[in-house]
């Protein structure tokens, strides 16, 4: 009997039981059916008599909520909702996302910042372009209403549609904030005190490198350790601190390791002379010893110190990436020697070191084919976009995190400003992961108060040091240090090159040319001045050798496929 | 055992290498300073680096960041070790870790030492071929996604068990034990043999309590290496919580600091209202601290098991 | 990235053994043509047919083995299929490894030929470099270390100076790497090693190690041997207190002096140890720990700096290119496999003790 039943074929009792089985089903069924067509009605929407479990993957550097966080405990007693974590930090996301890719099983919702879109093209997202089309999901289809063609897939791994929502930088309204967080040659407050506050407009960069060479000769210590004049960014993940400048330099926005010229066509800068005029810039100053000779061997914990200490008069970076040290220097009340941002071009060029935010497209949430319930997600996403829920995410609950004022401007206290920075308090009382992955109301609210407290105007001036404050009004009033930069011009429409989605090959080829330059570079730079050309053109050689071609091709076509559908 | 305590005093006194007579020649008092001075200089160079991160993990976040921390902390505060502390995570992921080590090292040291002594036994026809099967093993990779279809496959996803059933053998620690046993003199296995034990009962009651040291050793190397590793967590059991183990904590948290780091040059114009609580640089030391601690102390209770009962020579003689 | 199983093993670690018994027994004077007759003599059994019989009597033996033989080639071996990945173009999540894209030899050809493959074939030198002078080292040093200790005749003294040294085996590579970063700085950053040298006047200007590509091998087996050292001496302390002591006493009869000791006794007694070690690591030569090269490596030295598992991470990992991973690991196999067994071979041939 048993072994008939394992080949599949039922035999004698067997059978009588499946049929008896069967049999009890069906009768029972038509009496199921009224309760499970009201269930149906309710069972998509999200209320607390309706308790929903969501399995959330989500790639973030973001911690986990606490168990007593005070967020999660709203979701569940306004919405029903409990979030189940899956959290894989950046550094791990390619071993999981392969195994779980192969394993096929997926959470309700995957919040994914995989710019290879493996998940994607790996058919683990559902296509929700129907879904939206049925007006159950009002604000997640006002969020893509305008910007549905970029937003979506167009590649050919899987139908083109959209399945997966920006998380930053959809704009609704005017974009606020003070702090200036893109690429700069950035220079030390004091050095531009001593000058005198000279005027910054263009800026060049014998202009510059002029300002730090009269500073270091005037003050060779700081705090009884050597002066650097200069410092080359290389650390780790960092290279484009080495890489990037000639682009900027030449005019050019940030698009990665292209230029694109006016017929729209990218290029390579590398091998070309706006790179080979900055570094031979650079290999002179490196030998009148403005140039830090440790640039190169640094972690990226030196880097932080060095600039912490205050010793280090400028570099090119990134106004995220000192984030730390400029910390340290302000805790310590040393404001004279946090940066201020400046934008060296060649002659006859016009700098945009600024540009428009850009949408983090197929960065973000999405639905899993795997889901159970997808329509349920897909509310929780639409419930999460509303203003009120986000501004329970961004700023917190008024009153505790923040007050409300008379004239309906947020603001908040020392204490909550306090907290705000504190890791073991967002843990309770902020779901950061989610936020993370979540489409965001970025720019403004319609009562005027900016998304996040870190751009609420209100909110920096409140807490300018008096340092700050009078170096501002010294360069003509300006009012946060974005005016220190150029007013961001509109994007191109295909803006940005560098998160095109690249075949394999054209990635490789990415791959081999940043290695190239973080090879040869160094050498260039750290050189006799003798030698330059023939290093140069050895760096030169070196690029013919890796499949250019295959790489601006590449870029190319997708430059072209954005302005056809975007 | 009697022998034992015979031949310890004499093995003291010879290994002494000086006679019996106890006086010292000039070139033993040259000798020893010489080689003390060199190895309390070594020791000083592989602690102070332990010393720099402790005084790091006790200095004040943002202060750390100016590196130039000797072994002192230069503004002294716990708040790093309270960050890793208030992690709500951090006490179930302590006991997971300990567990799963405790399992590991016991169910290792068990099917180990009884396959080495299996290995061990020159008669035993098939003892090179599955010997070769198991050295091979150290040196090949299936690759990190057939191994997790396997785990998958078996079901053991998102379970316990995915922490200790796919290690219960590893060849290094095979090759240890079995050449240990090997060495053992035959007379020992002989005489339990003709008193009337079975293979299990001779590995069991004979062999095993002669191995303490290397299994001391073994069980150490096992233990440190799973109290170490994260992989299996974030490959096999990182959807659930509750299974999720020290180092696995710690890393997420180290993460978060750093990304803390760069939004927190966001909000505010400076940081008048105080800056961070803690830095990467300082978290990682506290963390590394909080991380190794515990199996640092392992090794000293392990150690009285590696001087003593080692004279297997005595028996002979 | 390192499998936590391959942190159970230590580059260079002894074996306990009291095989220090058999070469006791060797009269001194001996020659090995000798020896190795004798040995050859005393080990042989005569050819003995497998019968069933002989299975059945050994069947407590098998009941011991053959289960766990079972598990290892389910857990090692079964999923070796899914070296096929290497002869795809993978791309996962298209359902299972046999829905894949068949590309042949395409991998092999991309891995080995080209810019990748120059850069491959420097990769693998690196590799071969750092662990070939990471094993000398480390095992010379774990080996003088362990006479040295051995030497220490007060007890308390001995035992912390060991427990000392092995603590910087519990610092991870990414701490170490960043220590080992600053002390190679200038003096101005920290950097004691300079430091030092300076104030002994042996150099004029601070020396920038991590600028130069050929001090990089010797800064990785200097840094491993800094955080080793003390682990690996473990197991050979432990070997060197199974040495029989009335071997000692009679030398000190025969009036042997300390080195005499050492080099008669003490070193012959764990030769077998430190030769299976070397045999073991001999295979584990192309397979390095991955965050020292990959955090203390730049530009300036990649060239001597980046090993395999660093060129893996960047093209085979960061790029989801799972194909190229395998066949790197397929390489490092054979590789490690031709290693091993010549080495056992090679140890064979001059009598001493043998892995399998």
């Amino acid at each position: 009997m048993k072994r008939d039943l394992r080949l599949g074929v039922l035999r004698g009792t067997g059978r009588r039981l499946t049929v008896a089985a069967t049999a009890m089903a069906l009768i029972a069924l038509p009496a199921c059916s009224p309760d499970n067509s009201a269930d149906k009605n309710n069972s998509d929407t999200l209320s607390p008599s309706n308790p929903t479990t969501l399995s959330v993957w989500i790639t973030t550097a973001q911690q986990a909520p606490a168990p007593d966080n005070k967020i999660t405990k709203l979701l569940k007693d306004k919405l029903g909702v409990t979030i189940k974590y899956e959290i894989v930090t950046p550094d791990n996301e390619d071993q999981k996302i392969g195994v779980t890719l192969a394993g096929g099983q997926y959470p309700d919702l995957i919040g994914t910042g995989d710019l290879k879109q493996r998940f994607l093209e790996g058919g683990a997202l559902l296509r929700l372009d129907d879904m939206l089309k049925t007006g159950a999901y009002p604000n997640l289809a006002a969020h893509v209403k305008d910007d549905i063609k970029k937003m979506s897939y167009s590649g050919d791994q899987v139908d083109k549609g959209l399945y997966i929502f920006p998380n930053y930088n959809r704009f609704y309204g005017d974009v606020t904030g003070g702090v200036y967080y893109g690429p700069a040659f950035w220079i030390q407050k004091r050095v531009l005190a001593d000058a005198g506050y000279p005027d910054l407009s263009n800026m060049t960069l014998d202009r510059y490198f002029q300002l730090i060479a009269d500073y270091k000769a005037k003050h060779p210590q700081t705090d009884g350790a050597p002066t650097v004049g200069f410092e080359v960014l290389a650390s780790k993940g960092r290279e484009w601190g080495m890489t990037n400048p000639p682009a900027l330099l030449a005019g050019s926005p940030n698009n990665g390791g292209v230029i694109v010229d006016s017929n729209n066509h990218a290029s390579i800068y590398a091998d070309k002379d706006v790179a080979k005029n900055f570094y031979n810039v650079l290999n002179k100053e490196y030998n009148a010893g403005l140039v830090d000779p440790e640039s190169f061997t640094l972690t990226q914990d030196q880097y932080n110190a060095k600039l912490a200490t205050g010793t280090v008069l400028g570099m090119h970076d990134q106004g995220w990436d000192f984030g730390t040290a400029t910390q340290s220097l302000q805790s310590a009340h040393k404001d004279e020697y946090t940066y201020v941002p400046l934008m060296p071009v060649y002659p006859g060029v016009k700098p945009w070191y600024q540009d428009r935010a850009v949408m983090n497209i197929n960065q973000g949430f999405g639905v899993s084919v795997s889901s159970k319930q997808p329509k349920k997600a897909l509310k929780f996403l639409d419930t999460m976009l509303s203003e009120e829920w986000q501004k329970t995410l961004s700023w917190g609950v008024a009153g505790e995190d923040y007050q409300v004022g008379a004239d309906g401007v947020f603001s908040r206290t020392d204490q909550q400003r306090k907290n705000y920075k504190d890791v073991t308090w967002r843990a309770s009382n902020r779901l950061d992961a989610l936020l993370d992955m979540l489409p965001k109301h970025n720019g403004k609210f319609s009562d005027g108060n900016a998304y996040s407290p870190d751009d609420q105007p209100a909110e920096f001036y409140a807490t300018l040091s008096d340092y700050d404050k009078n170096f501002m009004a010294k360069y003509g009033n300006k009012k946060t240090w974005t005016d220190f930069v150029n007013k961001a011009p509109q994007n191109p429409k295909y803006y940005p090159a560098w998160n095109i989605k690249l075949s394999d090959d054209a990635n490789q080829v990415n791959q081999q040319l940043t290695d190239t330059s973080v090879q040869n570079l160094p050498k260039i730079i750290a050189g006799k001045p003798a030698d330059f050309d023939k290093n140069w053109q050895a760096y030169v050689d070196a690029i013919h050798k890796v499949d250019v071609k295959v790489y601006e091709d590449a870029v190319n076509a997708g430059i072209k496929d954005r302005l056809a559908n975007w | 055992m009697s022998s034992t305590t015979v031949a310890k005093p004499l093995a003291r006194r010879a290994s002494r290498g000086g006679s019996p007579r106890r006086k010292w020649t000039v070139e033993q008092i040259v000798f020893t300073t010489l080689n003390t001075t060199f190895l309390v200089t070594l020791a000083a160079l592989m602690i102070y680096p332990l010393l720099n991160t402790l005084a790091i993990s006790l200095n004040d976040g943002m202060d750390a960041v100016r590196g130039g921390i000797g072994i002192w902390p230069r503004a002294f505060s716990l708040q790093n070790y309270n960050v890793v502390f208030n992690m709500s995570t951090i006490y179930q992921a302590f006991f997971m870790s300990v567990l799963k080590t405790v399992v590991v090292v016991v169910t290792n040291l068990f099917f180990t030492s009884m396959l080495a002594y299996a290995l061990s036994r020159k008669e035993f026809i098939f003892r090179r071929p599955i010997t070769l099967i198991f050295v091979l093993t150290m040196y090949f990779d299936a690759g990190l996604i057939p191994n997790y279809l396997l785990i998958k496959d078996l079901g053991m996803l998102n379970s316990f068990q995915a922490y200790w059933v796919p290690t219960i053998i590893s060849a290094f620690n095979l090759i240890i034990l079995r050449t240990y046993m090997k060495s053992l003199p035959d007379e020992i296995i002989e005489s339990a043999r003709i008193d009337g034990a079975g293979e299990f009962r001779t590995w069991w009651q004979v062999v095993m309590p002669l191995c303490k040291p290397t299994l001391a050793v073994v069980g150490l190397f096992v233990a440190v290496g799973s109290w170490n590793s994260w992989l299996d967590t974030l490959l096999y059991n990182s959807s659930d919580p509750a299974l999720s183990t020290l180092q696995y904590e710690l890393q997420k948290l180290l993460a978060s600091s750093m990304n803390a780091g760069m939004n927190s040059v966001a909000a505010t114009g400076s940081a008048a209202s105080g800056g961070q609580v803690t830095t990467p640089i300082a978290l990682r030391s506290a963390i590394t601290m909080v991380a190794a601690v515990p199996i640092l102390f392992v090794y000293p209770f392990l150690q009285k098991h590696f001087v003593s009962g080692l004279t297997i020579g005595s028996v002979k003689g | 990235m390192t499998d936590p199983v391959s942190t159970l093993v230590t580059p260079v670690s002894t074996l306990v053994t009291a095989t220090g018994l058999e070469p006791a027994l060797e009269p001194a004077g001996s020659s090995r043509a000798q020896n190795r007759k004798a040995r050859k003599n005393a080990a042989k059994d005569p050819k003995r047919k497998i019968t069933w019989d002989r299975v059945w009597a050994q069947r407590a033996l098998l009941a011991m083995s053959v289960p766990l033989l079972m598990y290892q080639i389910l857990f090692k071996y079964v999923p070796v299929y899914g070296w096929a990945i290497a002869f795809q173009h993978y791309k996962p999540g298209r359902g299972s490894i046999w829905n894949q894209k068949w590309v042949g030899l395409q991998n092999f050809h991309n891995l080995f030929t080209g810019v990748n493959g120059e850069r491959f074939r420097r990769v693998v030198v690196n590799t071969m470099g750092q662990s070939v002078l990471t094993l000398i080292v480390g095992t010379f040093g774990a080996i003088v270390l362990a006479l040295l200790l051995n030497e220490v005749k007060n007890l308390p003294l001995k035992r912390i100076l060991q427990n000392i040294t092995y603590m910087p085996h519990f610092l991870s590579w990414v701490i170490v790497a960043s220590l080992a970063s600053v002390a190679l700085s200038l003096p101005s950053s920290g950097g004691f090693i300079n430091q030092g040298l300076m104030s002994l006047h042996l150099v004029d200007h601070p020396v920038l190690f991590l600028t130069q590509p050929n001090y990089f091998w010797g800064i990785v087996a200097g840094t491993n041997l800094w955080k080793e050292l003390g682990w690996n001496t473990i197991l050979y302390l432990a070997a060197i207190t199974a040495i029989d002591p009335s071997l000692y006493e009679a030398a000190e009869v025969d009036g042997a002096g300390r080195y005499r000791k050492m080099f008669s006794i003490t070193l012959p007694s764990i030769r077998p140890t430190i030769v299976v070690l070397l045999i073991i690591n001999s295979g584990w030569i192309l397979t390095t720990n991955f965050e020292l090269p990959y955090f203390l490596g730049n530009g300036l030295v990649s060239d001597k700096s980046e090993t395999i598992d660093v060129f893996v991470l960047r093209y085979g990992y960061q790029l989801g290119n799972y194909s190229l991973a395998v066949v790197a690991g397929i390489f490092k196999t054979i590789v490690a496999v031709i290693l091993v067994g010549s080495a056992n071979l090679a140890a064979k041939r001059l009598n001493q003790e043998t892995l399998v």
